[in-house]
């Protein structure tokens, strides 16, 4: 399923470059959440901690654009418990794009009331420590949250993650036919599993809508499917 | 801060009985919510699942089996799935996912324990259908009580207060001026006697636009002659503590329009007819006093026109469906009445005594606007084949007259104009025994509207000793009411609803509801199996459900949740038509059900339930 260049790459990788960072990382939040091992790789799919996690931010540059808001929930054995859902809004103290404002619906003054940074990336840490990480295009949340860890402490570690999207075009691709690349955006592969409609662009909706796709992408898959299978 | 979870709120609050929690307690309902997701034609409850969930559909289908496989139910979005809340329901009903499906759940304990202080919501749950039907109707009648105008309305929301008066010894010219003035059409007279006395004044008299008109100027009275002249001295009053109906009884029978209202014998107030009427102008009392005056057809004809007017508002007051068809019921009993006396005035008297029957809906005191006429005749022995003609004249009468009423000719011909349904005693007598004796489901089918039978008119005893006789045949006569069970079991109601569709029994999809035969019918059918098989000789559904409750035939119990299905269908029934009659349609029984709400396709179920529960009974019984 997977090519098995990436595989190597990164399942032999993660728990070593955990291990390695672990002595490198200053006491506090990122420290904590490196002392806690990731999922075997060859653990059950089925049976993994995942935490879904969606950003929304200024721009897609990680180094000049900022986070604006983290939202996340847990998705542990196949449920999604929204007694975990998490929303925040992040105090960027600089003033917003209009342009921006109208995709994620941030004003001014709700950023203005927002939480530092550090605080934030300290919550999702905590919620993510133990669990592996699931996004649609992971690129954007991969280099945002190394690019606040790198800020913060000093140190940009490699997180396991699932990408939605991933799943998706490697399915297409299979497929051998050519696709619009639209067809790989969040809403239009929910329609697709016919999911019903939700609003984006709130990073906590996002999140669930993330999870709710990969439940729908992963349900045909056998139990015993391991982790690893899913794992970028 | 939760706005974040506003999709999953406006969802999840749209869903009976979730839509009675404040919008705080409903946020801390949908934080204990799991989202899974389960592949198509899998069993439910999925794997890792809490212990005893309750599912809620947010998207596919689910289909309810029993252990042979028999469809019990299909539920979409929206749709809840209380199988597994409860431990003894889980092992019979099996869940499978028709599509893909997206589920939220819940913990049912977790879920009990935070709406604790909302007893109506968990009772939803815990409560049997029948439970939650009985909770809905003794709500309905707590509303219909209240509703109930005029009798439980004071007068003093109708009187006006202060009365307009006038000294006894001013002439009938100041009289005149005044009332004209303030617009008013009558004035209290009144005496303030010696005026050092600390008397109050006191009312001695009233007059009206009529006194002036009839008593003064006919007369060439002398316009300066004392108001007390044409005055009406000992005038009837009424207490301001008395109701509304008891006024306008007191008016309707004095036949008097303005009634002074005394409070501690001091007048107080004065109320019209015309206050009351406007209140009450399409009263069913108003109404069969209006129809027993008409002098021809046509005038009833046009009277007739209130009719559905008279629905409505008795439909918008919240009346229950079994107070609206004994009033459209007797309505329509006016009219014949009022018929048959006008055919009789033209016809001269009949020859023999001879009764004129209702049956179907008439004869059930059941009948709404717009029912087709469905009558018989039944005529002495003594009848000669002479005296033949004068029936069938008078049947032609009566029948005609009813259709300009808007009472349609019946489809079925079951009218006195039919030779075949005009008929002395013995003949009748003999009918009954052959379908009772040597009863066929299919001559029943075509005959069972003659086991609601009542008189409308003449001689009562003729019915009377033919009923008594069939009682007695049918009472215990299993061959026979197992025949008639056999036609009232052919209509079954649905299973339920499934997206905006009505589900039958074998797994078939319909756009409407056919509330009279998936729901009414087959409740009025059941009642009538019990009464014949009793021998209950009423003919109301609700009458004969109250009289063979505690017997062999039915319990108490059964009996109690037949009527309060059949009221809520009743209910519904009403406003549909209510809806239908007010946009000048034709009143049917048919309803959409994207039409219908949620609450009420709960209601709707429940119902259902009831009713399939003492058809499967009735059926095992034969």
């Amino acid at each position: 399923m997977l090519s098995h260049h990436s595989f190597f790459k990164w399942l032999i990788g993660y728990e070593i470059q955990r291990k390695r960072n672990l002595l490198r990382a200053p006491e506090g939040p990122l420290k904590d959440f490196l002392s806690v091992p990731f999922p075997s790789v060859n653990s059950l799919f089925k049976e993994a901690d995942i935490l879904a996690v969606d950003f929304e931010t200024t721009g897609l540059d990680a180094v000049q654009d900022k986070l604006l808001s983290v939202g996340f929930v847990e998705l542990s054995q196949q449920h999604i418990k929204l007694n975990t859902c998490y929303h925040q809004i992040i105090n960027t103290k600089q003033k917003l794009k209009a342009d921006n404002v109208i995709i994620h619906q941030i004003t001014d003054q709700q950023q203005k009331q927002g939480l530092p940074l550090e605080v934030v990336v300290e919550d999702l840490l905590k919620a993510l420590a133990g669990k592996v990480m699931l996004v649609h295009y992971a690129r954007i949340e991969r280099e945002f949250l190394q690019q606040a860890c790198l800020e913060l402490y000093g140190l940009a570690p490699s997180f396991p993650m699932i990408d939605t999207l991933v799943i998706a075009k490697r399915r297409l691709d299979k497929k051998d036919v050519a696709y619009d690349p639209s067809e790989l955006k969040l809403g239009a592969l929910r329609e697709n599993h016919q999911l019903p409609q939700y609003f984006a662009h709130n990073a906590l909706n996002d999140a669930i809508a993330t999870a709710e796709l990969l439940l729908a992408q992963t349900s045909n898959y056998p139990v015993k499917t391991a982790l690893k299978e899913f794992l970028l | 801060m939760d706005t974040e979870l506003a999709e999953i709120s406006t969802f999840v609050q749209a869903i009976p009985p979730f839509d009675q929690l404040p919008s705080l307690l409903l946020g801390k309902v949908i934080k204990a919510f799991s989202i899974c997701y389960v592949n198509k034609d899998q069993t439910l409850p999925p794997q890792y699942c809490v212990n005893r969930p309750l599912f809620m559909i947010r998207k596919g289908a689910l289909t309810y089996r029993d252990n042979t496989g028999e469809l019990l139910g299909k539920y979409g979005e929206g749709d809840l799935c209380t199988v597994f809340c409860q431990e003894n329901l889980a092992s019979d009903i099996k869940v499978i996912t028709e599509e893909d499906t997206l589920l939220y759940s819940i913990d049912y304990h977790e879920l009990e324990r935070l709406v604790a202080d909302y007893p109506a919501v968990i009772n939803f749950f815990s409560h049997s259908a029948e439970e939650r039907l009985n909770d809905k109707m003794s709500q309905v009648n707590e509303d219909a009580i209240i509703a109930s105008s005029l009798l439980n309305t004071g007068i003093n929301q109708f009187y006006h207060t202060p009365v307009a008066t006038i000294a006894h010894n001013r002439s009938i010219q100041d009289a005149a001026i005044k009332m004209t003035e303030h617009k008013f059409s009558c004035l209290v007279i009144v005496d303030d006697g010696d005026k050092n006395a600390s008397k109050a004044t006191k009312a001695v008299g009233i007059v009206t636009d009529k006194d002036l008109r009839q008593r003064c100027i006919a007369k060439g009275l002398d316009f300066a002659n004392p108001v007390s002249e044409i005055m009406t001295s000992n005038m009837l009053t009424i207490n301001h503590d008395s109701s509304a109906y008891d006024a306008l009884m007191l008016m309707t029978a004095k036949r008097i329009h303005h009634l002074p209202v005394m409070r501690n014998n001091q007048l107080h107030a004065m109320v019209t007819i015309t206050d009351l009427m406007n209140n009450e102008s399409q009263n069913a009392v108003n109404l069969t006093h209006i129809i027993r005056k008409a002098k021809s057809v046509d005038e009833l004809a046009e009277t007739s026109l209130l009719l559905p007017k008279l629905q409505i508002r008795m439909a918008k007051l919240g009346t229950t469906a079994d107070h609206v068809g004994k009033s459209i019921s007797a309505i329509t009993m006016a009219f014949t009445i009022r018929l048959i006396e006008l055919a009789e005035k033209q016809l001269g008297q009949a020859p023999v005594p001879y009764a004129w029957l209702a049956a179907g809906s008439q004869a059930r005191q059941e009948q709404f606007a717009h029912s087709d006429q469905d009558n018989a005749l039944i005529i002495s022995d003594k009848m000669t084949p002479e005296d033949d003609k004068w029936f069938e004249q008078l049947a032609t009468f009566v029948s005609d007259g009813l259709a300009k009423c808007g009472f349609i000719y019946c489809p079925g011909n079951i009218m006195a104009t039919n030779n075949q349904w005009r008929q002395p005693q013995k003949k009748w007598h003999e009918y009954f025994r052959k379908w009772v004796e040597t009863p066929s489901p299919k001559a029943l089918l075509n005959s069972s509207v003659f086991f609601d039978l009542t008189t409308v008119y003449g001689d009562a005893s003729l019915l009377e000793e033919v009923r008594a006789r069939l009682l007695k045949k049918t009472k215990g006569n299993t061959l026979f009411l197992a025949h008639l069970s056999k036609n009232a079991l052919a209509l079954r109601p649905p299973l339920g609803f499934f997206r905006d569709f009505v589900l039958i029994k074998n797994g078939e999809n319909k756009n409407v509801l056919d509330l009279k035969h998936n729901g009414i019918a087959p409740i009025v059918d059941l009642a009538r199996i019990y009464a014949l098989s009793e021998g209950v000789a009423a003919t109301n559904t609700i009458e004969r459900l109250r009289q063979v409750a505690g017997t062999p035939s039915l319990t108490k119990a059964s009996a109690a949740n037949l009527i309060d299905a059949y009221e809520f269908l009743g209910l519904l029934r009403m406003a549909h038509q209510a809806k239908k009659l007010q946009a000048h349609e034709q009143p049917d029984n048919y309803l959409a059900p994207k039409n219908i709400s949620k609450l009420e396709r709960e209601h709707l179920k429940d119902a259902f339930k009831v009713i399939k529960t003492l058809q499967d009974s009735r059926q095992s019984a034969y």
